[in-house]
């Protein structure tokens, strides 16, 4: 049971913040280009379940799985979007995400003077209150299962 | 008490905009600028200051002596206006008083620790006006400065100034 990585993207596709604490392979590409790929990918694949969805919506998209991970979406009303890859063991983590928004984010992005919205976070307190988090979920461990 | 976002953000956007407007006329900051925006900020808490002192004592009965109104400072008006008291009053009993504050409220979400130190004192200077208005509509003229070290706490030096 562990957390792989966490991704935050505003709504113009910058990445404002990456963290890993588990993964064991990258995706072979350049950071820069990984961003840009999972920001496309995942505005692609909202529109589309959005499209074809046989009945009326509310949600949207909300994750995906394979035979190793599955990916955990949450989108803000201010267009904020929270990207969390677990393993398989995590049903649903749009709580976590929506906690991580509502207590991390908000306090200590968005009420911090210095942090220019739109900009890359750079705040330690954020990377260590965050990391706090994640490691206090009671579906981390620091081993992949 | 209203929400106390509604005043963090103004407070940031506040110390933003004046920064902002004093580097629009050149093109960058130097050290006189910089100490322009500070009292400009400090001048605005000064006001923020004396008012809200008459309104916060005007229940309460005149006091001793300047130990007095000290502590008064440090809890009732640091709890109405900071949200918490004052950890440690010093002084020296010849008109110099140290406050310091080891979770001051305008610098908990700025950093816990060294990143950042250098953008704190903007932040600081318009609670040192804040102080320095209610202390003088008490009848005590003083200096007030602010240092920090380790965010989030820091310490108010206010030095009372006898005529």
């Amino acid at each position: 049971m562990t957390v792989h990585n966490l991704y935050i993207f505003d709504r113009n596709g910058s990445c404002l913040y990456y963290n890993e604490w588990n993964r064991k392979k990258q995706a072979g590409i350049s950071k820069d280009e990984e961003f840009k790929l999972m920001y496309g990918m995942l505005f692609s694949i909202r529109s589309f379940v959005s499209k074809m969805s046989p009945l009326d919506m509310k949600e949207g998209f909300l994750s995906f799985q394979t035979s190793k991970y599955r990916l955990h979406y949450y989108e803000t009303p201010s267009g904020l979007r929270f990207i969390l890859n677990t393993d398989l063991s995590v049903s649903n983590a749009r709580d976590t995400l929506q906690s991580i928004y509502s207590s991390l984010y908000v306090e200590y992005v968005v009420k911090n003077p210095v942090c220019v919205l739109g900009q890359s976070l750079d705040s330690e307190l954020f990377s260590s209150r965050l990391d706090a988090f994640i490691k206090a979920l009671p579906y981390y461990s620091p081993r992949a299962a | 008490m209203a929400d106390e976002s509604l005043f963090d953000f103004l407070h940031m956007e506040i110390v933003s905009h004046i920064y902002k407007e004093q580097q629009s006329s050149k093109g960058e900051m130097d050290n006189k600028d910089r100490a322009v925006c500070v009292s400009v900020l400090e001048s605005m808490g000064f006001r923020v200051g004396q008012g809200l002192i008459e309104r916060l004592t005007r229940d309460s009965p005149s006091f001793k002596d300047e130990l007095d109104v000290m502590k008064f400072v440090c809890k009732e008006f640091w709890t109405k206006v900071f949200r918490r008291q004052v950890d440690n009053l010093r002084t020296n009993h010849q008109g110099t008083y140290v406050l310091q504050d080891n979770k001051f409220s305008l610098l908990t979400q700025l950093s816990s620790g060294k990143q950042y130190l250098d953008q704190a004192p903007k932040y600081l200077a318009f609670s040192c006006g804040v102080v320095r208005g209610a202390l003088s509509n008490l009848g005590m003229d003083s200096v007030v400065t602010a240092e920090v070290s380790v965010m989030p706490s820091c310490k108010f030096q206010v030095v009372v100034q006898k005529l």
